[in-house]
């Protein structure tokens, strides 16, 4: 169970990762990762204390994600100077959010402690199809708009000068990210997120010239440093997510010294 | 006319940019464009490919307004401005020019052909497959008119298309131009006017208004960044 729902991950990650890798959008990814605290502390601090029992804080962690990442997006398209700050204020905001809610929730919060490091040998049978329907819908949504997306992420003046809307297909694309953030706190938590994103993809980059097959090189690492970290941290008895993200990040440094010693 | 600015204004916030500028362009017709640095150049540009609006005025381009008028302009960017790094091909890139607007829309047969002939239009056929950031300067250029020219544009605007470029490479893009010139109407932003002098029609000094110089009343002092009215001579 747990080893399929790290391929669902990194087929998430591999090919949402590649463009925020690409577009440089790394930051952002990050912030709308963290934010997503104040939408599971309050989807939770619900649940509770008003016992709304079809309440989850993955729920509360896919509002929260898609909201930052239109606001984001929105401020990125209108008010470029100001890009920065209002990142790292959102960042902040919706961490701080799901700080005061946790601890406004009564009972002890394991269940958010999971989404915060991951955990996924937790996953359950419910869980996967989630995982594999949103992995399906990313992999659907590449295959039809990849063009529009390269030509975005590449030169968005060309983009618009062909009449191609740059604000829809960025928003969308950072709606894209939002459900990947939901999709691997599942597997690394919220906090390690950007390492899944960002690290398949950025050593994937260095092994192709077209994001195409950049994309299902980052889906192959991916699948590699999920089964490996889940077999490391089963032989050490670390915790999985973090097992997994340090994996990835061997990899990368490793990666980082044969470029360095390929520079003459 | 192929483009036709009626009085406009544009500023950035509280700072003017252009004030009261008025021009035509004929069809065919190759203009120079130069000016200080801060002058409104690239924001001439903008507004004539319709990313910005001015705030008074109006530009009409082949008979509409730029945002209609966007799929019969080619415009090629400083090369600064595009990520080296992005992992895109040659041919990749050329396909770009034949976007279009429909949400289902991917490459077609007749994109890769048409891509493949504005290559070999512009001598880079053999890099289809290269990767776009290992090209030099020069190829990244003549990579990016091919681009601009894939769709057949009736106006192309080149923004300093010979900067940071070595002097063999800067030589074949003027070649190209000269080759271009008379089949459709061309517009390049240059700081290099004695080279351009006798390739261009004419120029023009963009300095917050825009001032039309025949090659006749291009003074050696625009060189230095010294801009004056056209001088009567005898």
């Amino acid at each position: 169970m747990s080893f399929l729902a790290g391929i669902a991950a990194s087929i998430t990650s591999g090919i949402v990762g590649s463009y925020v890798v690409t577009k440089r959008i790394v930051f952002i990814s990050g912030s709308i990762a963290h934010s997503v605290l104040g939408g599971m502390g309050v989807f939770l601090w619900l649940k509770r204390t008003y016992a709304i029992t079809w309440m989850n804080p993955l729920h509360g962690a896919l509002v929260a994600a898609i909201l930052s990442a239109l606001l984001i997006g929105w401020i990125h398209l209108k008010h470029k100077q100001r890009e920065d700050t209002v990142i790292a204020a959102i960042w902040s905001t919706g961490m701080a959010i799901g700080v005061i809610f946790i601890s406004l929730t009564p009972g002890y919060n394991v269940e958010l402690m999971n989404f915060l490091f991951g955990n996924i040998l937790w996953t359950s049978t419910t869980d996967l199809i989630l995982l594999f329907s949103l992995a399906g819908f990313i992999l659907l949504a590449t295959m039809i708009f990849h063009a529009k997306f390269q030509a975005v992420c590449f030169d968005e003046n060309q983009a618009q000068l062909k009449g191609i809307s740059v604000t829809k297909y960025y928003l969308f694309l950072l709606v894209l990210v939002a459900i990947s953030v939901v999709i691997l706190i599942q597997v690394v938590g919220a906090i390690l997120i950007i390492a899944m994103l960002a690290i398949p993809a950025a050593i994937a980059g260095s092994f192709s010239p077209r994001l195409s097959k950049m994309m299902g090189w980052a889906v192959v690492f991916g699948c590699v440093f999920t089964t490996l970290g889940l077999m490391l941290s089963y032989f050490l008895n670390w915790p999985p997510g973090a097992t997994i993200a340090l994996t990835a990040a061997a990899f990368y440094l490793l990666n980082l010294t044969r470029n360095y010693k390929s520079i003459p | 006319m192929a483009i036709k600015s009626n009085n406009i204004f544009f500023q950035y916030e509280e700072t003017p940019i252009l004030e009261n500028v008025s021009f035509v362009i004929a069809p065919g017709e190759f203009v120079g464009v130069f000016g200080p640095n801060g002058g409104g150049k690239t924001t001439l540009l903008k507004l004539l490919l319709g990313f910005l609006k001015p705030q008074r005025g109006s530009i009409e381009i082949l008979g509409t307004s730029p945002k209609n008028a966007r799929e019969k302009i080619g415009y090629v960017p400083q090369i600064s401005h595009l990520d080296r790094q992005f992992p895109i091909t040659v041919l990749e890139v050329v396909m770009m020019g034949c976007l279009d607007k429909s949400p289902w829309h991917s490459y077609t047969k007749d994109a890769k052909e048409k891509a493949r002939a504005a290559l070999q239009e512009v001598g880079m056929l053999d890099f289809q497959d290269y990767s776009f950031g290992t090209l030099s300067g020069g190829q990244t250029q003549r990579v990016l008119i091919a681009r601009a020219l894939v769709s057949k544009p009736s106006i192309l605007l080149l923004d300093e298309p010979t900067a940071s470029v070595d002097a063999s490479a800067e030589e074949s893009i003027y070649k190209l131009l000269e080759r271009l010139k008379g089949t459709m109407t061309i517009i390049m932003v240059t700081h290099d006017l004695q080279v351009m002098l006798q390739k261009v029609d004419r120029f023009v000094c963009v300095h917050r208004d825009v001032v039309s110089y025949s090659q006749a009343e291009v003074c050696d002092h625009f060189a230095q960044g010294l801009y004056h009215p056209p001088l009567k001579r005898n």
